[in-house]
C-alpha cells in the first residue's frame, strides 16, 4: 500500500527533526515493516544529537542491551560540545534569564548591543554562542529552549543571514512543539522574508519557497484556519510555479484542501489546470479524481477513484490525522473529504442531466434509496439544487433555467455600460481637477 | 623635428647632430669609424630595439643593398630623361610606371617613408615638360596616335601621382639645390629624415628586414623580383636541409617557417604549395613545440586551400587537416607542458625549448577556432553535394572521423580547465548528433565501430602516399609523436546519455549564444524521442520565444526546426491543439521552406538579390537534416482540419474567430472549383477528407487521410494511424452535433454511439463535455440515455444584437487599452483581463537569465548539483540538516522560470486559446 506514499520525496526538503512525525506515523499505520522504520530512524539519529534515543530505537532494534561504540563514544562527544557551548553562552543565558535585566533591552538593536558590550561585557562573540548553543540545543531534542533561546537570538542578531536561519529553526521549533499559532507567525514572517529578500540566485529562493510550502503543511493541516491558509499561500504565482517546477506532489495537498474547502471552490478550475498540465510529472488518485471528474466527465471513473482517495488521505502523514474521541478514532479529513467530493460528483452530474433516476443516484452515492431522497430534498431545501422529485417514477428532474436572450444581451451590454462609465470618470476627473487647480 | 630641419640649413643641422650625438652620449658605442651625420640616427633607431650587437654588420649590407637600388633608380631616371630628349612618350610612360615600382623598393630598403629626392626630381622634371607638352599644341598634333594617347595617359597619372607629394615637389622647385644629386649628400639627408621617421617605425618591419639581411648572407642572387626570390630559395632551403639533417638548427627551421608565413596571401605562392612546405616543415622541426607551431600553421593554410565562402574545402584536405589536428592533439597530450594559447604575445624563442624542458611553453593558436573551421568546411561539403549522389553517403560517413577529434579537443580543453572553450565544442558536438533518432545513432555507431579496421587502412593508405611524398624529401622526422590520442570514437549506448553529458558542460560555462543553441537542440531531439511534456517546459521556462527574434538566423532556423519539430512530436502524442500551436506559425507565411533552410522557395512578388540569394544557399541544411515537408504539411493540415471543422459547424451560433486562417483560405479554394478530382497531394487529401468530416462521414475522412504516403515515414504508424481515427471520430461527433442539433428534439446516446463506432462512455464524456462548455444547449435524460436539446433558438435581430454587443465590447476594450497605454495606469475596478497580466511587465526577464531555471527543472539526475550547491551555501544554519535520510538529489529550479509558468498554465488549457499561445513563435501584440 506504500504506492502513493510520499515520505521519501517530502523527506528529502524537511528538517531531520521534522521527518520524525512522518516516520512516526508510518510505524502506526504499518505500511512498512517496523525494522526498516527503525533503522531509518536511527539513521535519522545520527545526524542529530539526541544519541540517547538513538540509542533506545538501537536496543529495541536488535532486542540487545548493547550499544554500539561509536554512539557511546558520540554521546561523550555530545556532552563534551555541549558543556563547551553552555559556556559560551553562558553570560548571555545568565542575561536574559534575568527578566529586570531583560526589560531594559529597548527595541532598538544598536542601542542593545551597545548596552550589553558596555555593561555586561557581552559581545558579538558571546551572541553568536548563543545562536550556536540554540541550535545546539534542538539537535539535542530540546526545542522549547531551543525556540526562547533563537527568539532571544533574533531580537540581538546584527547578521541577516544568520537571522533567517534562526527564524527556521524557530519555525520548526514551533512546528515540533505543535504550537501552531505561533508557527503561523513564524511561517507568515519568514514567507515575507523570501519573497521581500534579494536571493543571489532565483535557484535559491525557488528553494527556500519549497521549503517554506513543505514546513507549512505541518501548520496548515493542524491549524484551524489552515486550509484557507494553504489555498492562499499554494496558489500564489510564485509559490504554484515553485510547485510545477520541483515539488510537484505538493498538488495532492493543494487538491484536497481545495476539494474540502466549501467557500473556495472557484480555485478548482485553476487547479484542473495545473493538474493537467502537471500530469506527466504526478498523479495519484486525488488529483486522477479530479480529472476525471472536470476534465473527462468519467463519473464512473471518479466514483473509483474516490475510493482509492480513502486510502490515500488514511495514509498521508498530514492529511490522515486522528482524532480520538471516545472509543471512536476518526480521520476528519477523510470524512470531509469524501463528503464534499460525493458533492461534487453529485454537483456536476445535474448541471447536465435533466433527469435523474435516484435509484441509481442511491447507488452511486452510497446510501440507501431514502437516505438519498432524503439527502436531496435537504439540498433542495436549502435551495442549493434546483430540481423537483417525481416520486412516481422515481426520478429527480431537474428545473433547466436558460437565461433569456434579452437578458443575455442586456447585460453583456450593461457591462459595457459600466466599463466605459469608470472610463469616463478616469479622464474627466483629473481633467476637472486640472482645470481647478488651473483657476 | 623633419619640419625644423627643412627651414634650417645644412651646417646647421650637422650641428644639432652633433648635439644629439653628445646627449646620448655613452650609448652610442659605434660611432667611431662612421660619420657622424649617418650613424646618429642609426644608432638611436638601433638604441630602440635594444639590440645593437647586429648593428656592424646588419649596417653594411644594408648600405650596398640600399646603393644597389638608388643606383637601378638612377639609371632609370636617365632613361626618362633621353625619352624627354626624343619626346618618347609611350617609353616615357613605361619608365615612369617602372620608376615608381623601384620606388617602393627603394623605400623599402632605405627603412624609411622619405623619398628618394632623385624620385622627387624626377617628378618635377617630368612636369615640367608635360606642361611644355601639353602647351605646345602643335607638336601635340603632330605626334603619333599612340604617342599622343601615352602623354594624355602620362598626364593623369602624373596628375594623380603628384597629388601625393605635392609639398616635396613645391619644396623641390623652391630650394632645388636641396635636391642635388649627389649621391653621398642625398643620402645624408635621407638619414636626417630617418632620424625623425625611425621612432614611428613599426617594429614588425624590423624584424621582417633583418630577416631579409640575414637571407642576404646565404644566398647572392638577390636581383630578381621578390617572389620569384621566394620560391627559387625554398629548392634552395630544401636542398640545404636535405644535404645535412643533422646541421639543421632550429634557427633555420624558424627562418623558414617565418618566410613561408609571410608569403601568405602574395601573389604568386600557391596554396597548395604553401601547405607542402609546411607539412615538410613539420618534418625537420626540432623541438615538439616548434612542432606544434607549425602544425598550426600547416592547418591554417589547409583552410586556406579554398579561399571563397561559397566553395568547400577539398576533401582530401580536410581529412589531412582532421589528422594534422590528432596530432596536435598527440603532442598536446604528450608534452603537458606546452601551452595553447592566443591571448599574449608568446616570446620569440620559446618554441627553441627541447622536449626535455619542464617549464610551460607557450605556443599561439586556437584549437576551438581551428575545430569549428573544420566543422563549418564539412557541413559546407554536404550543403554543396548532391544529396542522391554516392559522394553524399560516402561524406556522411566520414561524420566519426570528426566527432573524434572533437572529442579529442573537448577532453583536452577540459584536461587544461579551459571549460568555456570545452562548452564551445561540445555545442559543435551536439549539433551534430541532436537531430539524430536513437536509430540512426546507432547505425553511427555501429559504422564507427566496424569502419574502424577499414577506415584505419584507409587512413593509413593515405598516410603511406603522405609519408612516401615526404620520404622522397625530406629525412623522417625529427620529433618522433607516438599516437596518444584515441583515434576512434567513443559513444554511449543510448544518445540520451550522450547528450545529456554535453548538456550539462554546457549549461555549466557556455556563454548564452552556446546555452541557447544547445538548449534549442536538445528540444528537438527531446521531440524527436516523443517526449513533448519535456520538450515543451524546456521551450517555456528557457524563454526562447522571447529572444528569438533578437538572435542570429542560424538560431531562428534551429528554433523553427524545433517548433517543426515540436509539432510532429505533438501530434504523434495525440495533442491536437499543441500540434497545430506549433505549426501554425510556420505555415502562415507560407514560406516554410525558407523558415526551415531546406531549399529556396522562389516567391512571385518580389525578387531576391542574387546576394540575398546566395546568402540563403548558404544558410541551407544538409538533406539528411531535413524535416519532410510533406509529412509537416500533413501534420498541420490534419490538426487545422480537426479544429477547425467543429469550430465552423459552431459557428452557426455566434461568428467565431477562425482557428486556423491558412485551413480556411485553402478550403474556399478548394470548394471555389466547380470539379473535385480525386486527391493528388497532401493538401487536396486534407481537402477531399474535410469535406466527408463537415458532413459527419469520419470513415470516409479516415479513409481518404490514411491514403496518404507519408504514414510510412513514422516510426509507429499503426498507433498514431488509430489516435487519427480515434480523433476523427471525436471531432465527427462534434461537428454533427453542432450541425444538426437543431433538427432534433431528442437524442439516444445509442444512437450517436452506433453512428460514430464510439464507444459509451466516450460519446457521454464527449457530450457532456460540450454541454459543461455550453457549446450544446442539451441535458441529459439519464434513465432512458437520451440527449435532450433546448430550444434556444435566436430570431435574426437577436443575433445582430449579440453581434453589436461583442463590437461595443471590442470598441471599449480598445479604449481601455488606449487609456492605459496613456496614463501608464490600469483602470480601477475593471479586473484584469488576463491572469499574469500584471505579472508581465516585471517579469519579462531576459531568457538567458532563466536557463538557470530550467536545469532545475530537470531535478535530479542531470541537474542536481545545481540545487545543492544553493543549500549548501545558506551556512550554518539549520538548512544544513535538512535532508533527512539518504541523498537528497537535486533540486533546484529558479525562480524566474515562475514567470514563465503562469503563461504556461494558459498552456495546455482545454480547448480554445491553450496551445497556440505557447508557441507562437512571436508574441507582439499579444499578452
Amino acid at each position: 500500500m506504500g504506492e502513493h506514499d510520499l515520505t521519501a520525496l517530502m523527506a528529502a526538503q524537511l528538517d531531520r527533526h521534522l521527518v520524525f512525525p512522518l516516520l512516526e506515523f508510518l510505524q502506526e499505520r504499518q505500511l512498512y515493516k517496523d525494522e526498516e522504520i527503525l533503522e531509518a530512524k536511527i539513521r535519522l539519529l545520527n545526524g542529530t544529537n539526541m544519541v540517547d534515543y538513538a540509542m533506545d530505537i538501537h536496543k529495541s532494534l536488535h532486542g540487545t542491551e548493547d550499544v554500539p561504540a561509536d554512539m557511546v563514544s558520540r554521546r561523550a562527544e555530545v556532552v563534551a560540545r555541549l558543556r563547551s557551548l553552555e559556556e559560551a553562552a553562558a553570560p548571555l543565558v545568565s542575561f536574559l534569564q534575568n527578566p529586570q535585566l531583560v526589560q531594559e533591552l529597548r527595541p532598538d538593536k544598536q542601542y542593545n548591543i551597545h548596552m550589553l558590550q558596555e555593561r555586561f561585557q557581552i559581545g558579538p562573540d558571546q551572541i553568536d554562542a548563543l545562536y550556536h548553543f540554540a541550535k545546539f540545543q534542538f539537535e539535542c531534542g530540546n526545542y522549547s529552549g531551543a525556540a526562547d533561546y533563537l527568539y532571544q537570538y533574533r531580537a540581538l542578531c546584527t547578521n541577516s543571514d544568520r537571522s533567517v536561519s534562526a527564524l527556521w529553526g524557530k519555525l520548526a521549533a514551533e512546528i515540533l512543539m505543535q504550537n501552531w499559532d505561533v508557527a503561523l507567525e513564524e511561517l507568515n514572517r519568514l514567507k515575507e522574508i523570501i519573497d521581500s529578500k534579494n536571493f543571489s540566485s532565483p535557484l535559491n529562493q525557488l528553494q527556500n519557497r519549497i521549503w517554506l510550502m513543505h514546513w507549512s503543511l505541518f501548520i496548515f493541516f493542524n491549524h484551524e484556519n489552515g486550509r484557507n491558509g494553504i489555498i492562499d499561500l499554494f496558489f500564489q504565482d510564485r509559490y504554484l510555479n515553485a510547485i510545477q517546477t520541483n515539488a510537484h506532489h505538493l498538488l495532492r495537498y493543494l487538491a484536497t484542501a481545495v476539494v474540502v474547502n466549501k467557500r473556495r471552490r472557484n480555485m478548482l478550475r485553476e487547479l484542473i489546470k495545473v493538474i493537467q498540465q502537471e500530469q506527466h510529472c504526478y498523479k495519484d488518485p486525488i488529483t486522477e479524481f479530479l480529472e476525471c471528474l472536470y476534465v473527462n466527465y468519467d463519473f464512473d471513473g471518479a466514483q473509483k477513484k474516490l475510493m482509492e482517495c480513502e486510502q490515500v488521505i488514511l495514509n498521508d502523514p498530514f492529511l490522515g490525522k486522528r482524532i480520538q474521541e471516545g472509543n471512536f478514532i476518526t480521520v476528519p479529513l477523510r470524512d470531509e473529504f469524501l463528503e464534499n467530493a460525493r458533492l461534487l460528483i453529485f454537483e456536476t452530474y445535474c448541471r447536465i442531466h435533466r433527469c435523474i433516476d435516484i435509484g441509481m443516484l442511491s447507488e452511486k452515492l452510497n446510501m440507501s434509496y431514502d437516505e438519498a431522497e432524503l439527502w436531496i430534498m435537504n439540498l433542495v431545501k436549502s435551495s442549493k439544487l434546483d430540481a423537483r422529485i417525481d416520486s412516481v417514477s422515481g426520478t429527480l428532474i431537474m428545473t433547466t433555467n436558460h437565461v433569456n436572450v434579452h437578458e443575455q444581451i442586456i447585460e453583456s451590454l450593461k457591462n459595457l455600460n459600466a466599463r466605459t462609465y469608470m472610463l469616463g470618470k478616469n479622464i474627466v476627473e483629473p481633467a476637472q481637477a486640472a482645470q481647478q487647480a488651473a483657476r | 623635428m623633419a619640419s625644423r630641419f627643412w627651414t634650417q640649413g645644412d651646417s646647421e643641422s650637422e650641428e644639432e647632430e652633433e648635439e644629439v650625438e653628445s646627449e646620448q652620449g655613452s650609448d652610442s658605442d659605434n660611432g667611431g669609424g662612421e660619420t657622424g651625420g649617418r650613424t646618429v640616427p642609426q644608432n638611436r633607431y638601433l638604441n630602440n630595439e635594444d639590440d645593437s650587437d647586429e648593428s656592424d654588420t646588419g649596417h653594411r649590407v644594408v648600405r650596398s643593398l640600399r646603393d644597389k637600388r638608388n643606383e637601378e633608380m638612377k639609371s632609370t631616371v636617365d632613361q626618362m630623361r633621353n625619352a624627354m630628349k626624343i619626346n618618347d612618350w609611350v617609353s616615357l610612360q613605361e619608365s615612369f610606371e617602372k620608376l615608381n615600382k623601384h620606388l617602393e623598393k627603394v623605400v623599402r630598403v632605405n627603412e624609411s617613408t622619405k623619398l628618394p629626392n632623385m624620385y622627387i626630381k624626377a617628378l618635377v622634371l617630368l612636369e615640367d615638360f608635360l606642361a611644355e607638352a601639353l602647351a605646345n599644341k602643335e607638336a601635340k598634333k603632330k605626334m603619333s596616335s599612340s604617342n599622343a594617347k601615352a602623354l594624355n595617359v602620362m598626364k593623369q597619372k602624373l596628375k594623380k601621382n603628384n597629388k601625393q607629394y605635392e609639398d616635396l615637389i613645391q619644396e623641390c622647385r623652391e630650394h632645388p639645390e636641396r635636391f642635388e644629386d649627389d649621391d653621398a649628400d642625398g643620402k645624408d639627408m635621407d638619414e636626417e629624415d630617418e632620424d625623425s621617421d625611425a621612432e614611428i617605425e613599426d617594429p614588425e618591419k624590423i624584424a621582417m628586414s633583418e630577416s631579409e639581411e640575414d637571407d642576404d648572407d646565404e644566398d647572392k642572387d638577390e636581383d630578381g623580383p621578390w617572389e620569384k626570390k621566394l620560391s627559387k630559395k625554398d629548392k634552395l632551403m630544401d636542398k640545404q636541409l636535405l644535404k645535412d639533417p643533422s646541421e639543421i638548427t632550429w634557427d633555420i627551421v624558424d627562418k623558414k617557417l617565418k618566410e613561408i608565413v609571410a608569403s601568405r596571401g602574395k601573389k604568386g605562392t600557391g596554396r597548395i604549395e604553401r601547405v607542402e612546405q609546411l607539412t615538410f616543415l613539420t618534418r625537420v622541426a626540432k623541438t615538439p613545440a616548434q612542432k606544434l607551431e607549425i602544425l598550426f600553421h600547416v592547418i591554417s593554410a589547409q583552410f586556406d586551400v579554398n579561399p571563397s565562402l561559397l566553395g568547400h574545402m577539398p576533401v582530401n584536405v580536410w581529412k589531412k587537416c582532421v589528422n594534422n589536428m590528432l596530432l596536435v592533439l598527440d603532442i598536446l597530450q604528450q608534452y603537458p607542458n606546452i601551452v595553447v594559447d592566443n591571448s599574449g604575445e608568446p616570446d620569440e624563442k620559446e618554441t627553441q625549448r627541447g622536449a626535455d624542458y619542464n617549464g610551460t611553453i607557450h605556443v599561439t593558436g586556437d584549437l576551438v577556432a581551428f575545430l569549428e573551421r573544420l566543422d563549418s568546411e564539412f557541413f559546407k561539403t554536404l550543403q554543396c553535394t548532391d544529396p542522391y549522389t554516392k559522394d553524399y553517403v560516402q561524406r556522411l560517413r566520414e561524420e566519426p572521423l570528426f566527432l573524434v577529434v572533437a572529442q579529442n579537443v573537448q577532453d583536452y580543453l577540459e584536461r587544461v580547465g579551459n571549460l568555456k572553450a570545452a562548452a564551445k565544442v561540445a555545442l559543435r558536438r551536439v549539433e551534430l548528433v541532436y537531430y539524430k533518432p536513437q536509430e540512426v545513432y546507432d547505425a553511427m555507431r555501429k559504422l564507427a565501430e566496424q569502419t574502424e579496421d577499414s577506415g584505419e587502412n584507409g587512413d593509413a593508405e593515405a598516410g603511406d602516399e603522405y609519408q612516401l611524398a615526404d620520404d622522397n624529401r625530406g629525412p623522417p622526422p625529427f620529433v618522433v609523436i607516438p599516437e596518444v590520442v584515441p583515434r576512434k570514437p567513443t559513444f554511449p549506448e543510448s544518445i540520451r546519455s550522450l547528450m545529456d553529458g554535453l548538456m550539462s558542460l554546457i549549461y555549466k560555462y557556455g556563454d548564452e549564444r552556446t546555452k541557447a543553441r544547445a538548449m534549442l537542440c536538445d528540444i528537438y531531439h527531446h521531440a524527436i524521442s516523443d517526449e513533448f511534456s519535456v520538450a515543451r517546459d524546456l521551450l517555456l521556462m528557457s524563454h526562447l520565444q522571447d529572444g528569438v527574434q533578437l538572435m542570429d538566423i542560424s538560431s531562428q532556423i534551429l528554433f523553427n526546426r524545433v517548433m517543426a519539430q515540436l509539432g510532429l512530436c505533438a501530434f504523434r502524442a495525440g495533442l491536437i491543439n499543441e500540434a497545430h500551436g506549433c505549426l501554425t506559425e510556420l505555415y502562415s507565411t507560407g514560406r516554410v521552406k525558407e523558415l526551415l533552410a531546406q531549399g529556396v522557395q522562389q516567391s512571385r512578388y518580389h525578387e531576391k538579390t542574387p546576394e540575398q540569394e546566395r546568402l540563403e544557399r548558404r544558410r541551407q541544411m544538409p538533406y539528411h537534416m531535413h524535416i519532410n515537408l510533406e509529412l509537416l504539411e500533413a501534420t498541420h493540415l490534419i490538426c487545422a482540419m480537426l479544429i477547425e471543422v467543429p469550430n465552423m459547424a459552431a459557428s452557426t451560433y455566434d461568428k467565431r474567430r477562425p482557428m486556423s486562417k491558412t485551413f480556411r483560405r485553402l478550403l474556399e479554394v478548394s470548394e471555389r472549383q466547380t470539379f473535385v478530382g480525386p486527391p493528388e497531394n497532401v493538401r487536396d487529401h486534407v481537402m477531399a477528407a474535410t469535406r466527408a468530416l463537415n458532413k459527419g462521414d469520419y470513415q470516409k475522412a479516415f479513409n481518404v487521410i490514411n491514403s496518404l504516403e507519408i504514414w510510412k515515414l513514422l516510426r509507429n504508424k499503426e498507433h498514431v494511424l488509430e489516435m487519427l481515427k480515434l480523433k476523427i471520430k471525436e471531432e465527427a461527433l462534434r461537428t454533427y452535433l453542432f450541425a444538426y442539433s437543431s433538427c432534433y428534439e431528442s437524442l439516444s446516446l445509442n444512437q450517436l454511439t452506433t453512428m460514430f463506432d464510439l464507444s459509451e462512455q466516450h460519446a457521454h464524456s464527449i457530450v457532456s463535455k460540450m454541454m459543461m462548455h455550453e457549446e450544446l444547449h442539451a441535458s441529459w435524460d439519464q434513465p432512458t440515455k437520451c440527449i435532450i436539446f433546448h430550444s434556444v433558438d435566436q430570431t435574426r435581430l437577436q443575433g445582430l444584437l449579440f453581434q453589436m454587443a461583442d463590437k461595443l465590447s471590442v470598441l471599449v476594450e480598445s479604449n481601455e487599452r488606449a487609456y492605459e497605454a496613456r496614463t501608464g495606469g490600469t483602470l480601477e475596478g475593471v479586473p484584469p483581463r488576463r491572469r499574469g497580466d500584471g505579472q508581465d511587465s516585471s517579469n519579462m526577464g531576459r531568457w538567458q537569465e532563466n536557463f538557470v531555471s530550467s536545469q532545475g527543472r530537470q531535478g535530479g539526475n542531470r541537474f542536481g548539483y545545481a540545487g545543492r550547491g544553493g543549500g549548501s551555501g545558506q551556512g550554518g544554519g539549520y538548512q544544513k540538516d535538512r535532508g533527512g535520510q539518504g541523498s537528497r538529489g537535486g533540486y533546484g529550479g529558479g525562480s524566474r522560470f515562475q514567470d514563465g509558468r503562469s503563461r504556461t498554465q494558459s498552456g495546455s488549457s482545454a480547448r480554445g486559446d491553450g496551445g497556440a499561445r505557447m508557441v507562437s513563435l512571436n508574441r507582439a501584440g499579444r499578452v
